[in-house]
């Protein structure tokens, strides 16, 4: 039985749609709850980068308030991008995409949607309390325990609709991108069960904690971000440009050596430190065995579109995705190298390490994310985005203000550290070399959150003022210019 | 205590061995077989191979609308 | 099984494994370790009680881990000994009572592992955290203004009230006194100190 021509779950037979748009419209709803909240948080969560980037070269910027102090304004970042933007987002995406490469109507719209709703009470309430003077110090889980308590019932909503859409799946075969995703769905539940209990529950002990600490921050990166933004090049390249993926059985491999290695790099973030070597060293070895995975990846993408660069100008979702897979193959080998003691020795404790950082979280995981959206976004709402001059605009200030970003700390940081490692040069001279790098530094970030800025604009138009002043080429359908156009 | 240290060495080693046997079964009963329709399962009549499905909005203003450089092809 | 439960116990296999070894194992190696006694029945290192442990609360309530580490690298790996930052590396030992620990992982400014040994005084303390550039010009460490309280003089200066280096000095109708959260944050500042002798790194 050929399984792949039946109508997907869910919807009437016979059907006035195709199945696709019944499919994309089912998940319109909580897709764009998710959607619309994760770039409200990009907007707040920029908002609050700046703030800490600005304090570190003018510490006197609003100096006087205790909850904007650097110490609470800079995890305050980082929980809203992490919780709020980059995996609302992510879940937006993983959610269309398991609907689609299932052929499944999305289950459970209202408990999805409350689930959004709750994801938003509990990112602000614990944002609230770090800016209150309640965090936890403990990188990337700096929420009060009780909030966790909240996005574990969240998680087993999101975990139990993305399983049940499996399950029902009306397709013979299981596309790479679902096997990415059926990965994050499970792993990030168990991460982040384990990292409250083990950390904040008090089950670790001593430095068995900040061990605990790192392979959960760590894998949510590896685990939950990394999987979804490569279900969603390996799905939206082949898509857009109209090719096959180059190697299937390298996307395999990719999958299986990701998942078997990219879980014991933790500990490279405390490599010197108060942990026994061996453990110390499975990290490294880790990540040095992502070289695997990260290359197979790279192969597949870059032969998947060579010959077709040119199709970056014609599509506004190829750009982002392009250059957040290529992002992911320079943020990989940097870490894999960043993983040896050598390099390490300097890196560790510099702005090096924020610089490789954002390279991952942002450069690959949210561009790919702004390309998804724009891909999905025309498919939930039946409407094109507004503007190409918008969009074109967020892919530039966003672009340029990452390069620029990315040079400016990855060069000043890596002098930091061989300062740092120099006995005779004091160590403030060591912070004062980085003052200029830390202003441009700054301007990037102004650049990138315009950048957002006019992300929104964009989303606000498409999403609530239902606006489309297209009456060209659509971005269903290109074909329709020649034919005249179908405004 | 040794206990322990058998007990988690040990499910870690069976959990490998069961993983690795698993794995072992998958290849030889095909299920890792025809990878080329495993690529090409994401595409149908609607949105066949060699079609683009994405592009940039035309400009607000009425003008003639450029047609994209890709017509359909053999991809 | 067919490939979909292989599917699935692959992912589940991989993640476990994982924590396995680097949470499981860890704990039953690190977990029993118990501090040190000394011959005069004293312990290192002791748990922080008092002062000292709400001046941790107001460290960690402060953010003061994302610019300050406190780890001592060993000998051979970078100059954190030759900086004056310990006499030895710091060992997992030194850790079994924090809650969580703090190790952080940037040197905006100088490592604290133990700077309770390297800055005992008080009054530099208090000073660095009212207005940092006093102590340190230069530093891009933010102000803690909001530690302490602005009085004006009635009757006489409270012995508590900070001294100032002349040209900082705001003047004699002005008394900055410090809150209750700033001395237990430098009594906690004070505490730290990891030079005591461990059977891990041997003299």
């Amino acid at each position: 039985m050929d399984k792949d021509t039946d109508t997907p779950y869910g919807m009437p037979e016979p059907s006035t749609v195709t199945w696709r748009e019944g499919v994309d419209r089912s998940t319109a709803v909580v897709v764009m709850a998710f959607v619309a909240s994760s770039v409200a948080w990009l907007l707040v969560g920029s908002g609050f980068a700046l703030v800490a980037s600005i304090k570190l070269h003018t510490p006197g910027f609003l100096g006087d308030w205790a909850w904007l102090t650097f110490g609470r304004i800079r995890p305050a970042h980082l929980n809203t991008v992490i919780y709020g933007w980059g995996s609302m987002a992510g879940i937006g995406v993983l959610l269309w995409l398991t609907a689609r490469l299932c052929r499944v109507t999305l289950p459970f719209r209202l408990p999805l949607l409350v689930a959004c709703v709750l994801w938003n009470v509990a990112v602000a309430g614990g944002t609230w309390s770090i800016l209150a003077g309640h965090g936890t110090s403990v990188e990337w889980l700096e929420f009060p325990y009780h909030w966790s308590f909240v996005f574990a019932g969240l998680f087993a909503i999101l975990m139990f609709s993305a399983l049940t859409m499996f399950t029902r799946r009306r397709v013979s075969h299981i596309y790479v991108s679902q096997w990415y995703l059926l990965g994050s769905v499970l792993w990030f539940p168990f991460l982040y069960a384990q990292g409250n209990a083990l950390i904040h529950g008090n089950l670790a002990t001593g430095v068995v904690q900040a061990s605990a600490n790192w392979w959960f921050a760590h894998n949510v990166l590896g685990l939950w971000f990394t999987p979804i933004g490569l279900a969603a090049v390996y799905y939206l390249l082949p898509k857009i440009l109209g090719r096959p993926i180059h190697s299937y059985y390298l996307s395999i491999l990719g999958f299986w050596t990701l998942a078997l290695f990219y879980n014991w790099a933790g500990t490279h973030h405390l490599i010197g430190g108060p942990i026994p070597a061996w453990l110390v060293t499975v990290g490294t070895v880790g990540s040095v065995m992502m070289f695997i995975p990260v290359t197979t990846v790279a192969i597949n993408h870059h032969m998947t579109t060579k010959g077709h660069f040119d199709k970056l100008r014609i599509s506004p979702t190829l750009r982002f995705i392009v250059f957040g897979a290529m992002s992911y193959t320079v943020v990989s080998f940097q870490g894999s190298l960043q993983a040896l003691r050598t390099v390490n020795e300097v890196s560790h404790f510099t702005h090096y390490t924020v610089a490789h950082a954002h390279l991952g979280v942002y450069s690959f995981f949210s561009m790919v994310m702004f390309g998804s959206i724009y891909y999905i976004g025309p498919r939930l709402t039946g409407r094109e985005w507004p503007s190409a001059a918008l969009i074109k605009g967020h892919f530039w200030l966003t672009a340029v203000g990452m390069a620029m970003y990315w040079v400016g700390l990855t060069w000043g940081g890596w002098f930091q550290g061989l300062a740092m490692n120099n006995p005779d040069i004091p160590f403030m001279d060591t912070v004062l070399m980085m003052i200029p790098y830390l202003w441009s530094r700054t301007l990037a970030g102004v650049l990138m959150t315009i950048g957002h800025v006019v992300f929104a604009v964009s989303l606000w138009r498409i999403f609530w003022l239902r606006a489309s002043d297209v009456k060209g080429p659509t971005l269903f359908d290109p074909s329709a210019a020649v034919t005249g156009g179908e405004g | 205590m040794a206990l322990i240290y058998i007990f988690i060495f040990g499910s870690v080693v069976v959990f490998g061995l069961t993983a690795v046997a698993g794995l072992v079964w998958a290849v030889r009963t095909g299920q890792l077989r025809d990878f080329s329709a495993g690529a090409t399962s994401i595409f149908d009549d609607d949105e066949p191979v060699g079609v683009m499905t994405d592009a940039f909005p035309a400009v607000d203003e009425a003008a003639a609308p450029t047609p994209p450089e890709e017509g359909p092809d053999s991809g | 099984m067919n490939r979909v439960t292989l599917l699935y116990v692959g992912i589940l296999f991989t993640v476990v494994l994982s924590f396995a070894g680097l949470t499981i194992v860890p704990q039953q190696q690190l977990g029993s370790l118990e501090p040190i006694v000394n011959d005069d029945g004293t312990e290192y290192p002791i748990e922080p009680t008092g002062l000292v442990a709400h001046g941790r609360t107001v460290y960690i309530s402060l953010g003061c881990m994302y610019c300050h580490s406190q780890q001592v690298r060993p000998p051979g790996f970078g100059a954190d000994i030759e900086r004056g930052w310990g006499n030895r590396r710091t060992v997992a030992r030194d850790h079994i009572y924090d809650r969580p620990p703090l190790l952080g992982t940037m040197r905006t400014g100088p490592d604290l592992a133990n700077i309770g040994l390297r800055q005992p005084s008080s009054d530099w303390h208090l000073l660095h955290l009212y207005n940092p550039e006093i102590t340190s010009p230069g530093s891009i460490m933010p102000p803690f203004s909001f530690l302490f309280d602005e009085l004006t003089l009635e009757i006489e200066r409270p012995y508590d009230a900070l001294s100032f280096p002349p040209e900082w000095d705001p003047g004699e109708d002005v008394i900055i006194v410090p809150t209750f959260d700033a001395r237990a944050l430098v009594a906690y500042l004070k505490s730290l100190n990891a030079s005591h002798t461990v059977p891990e790194v041997p003299q």
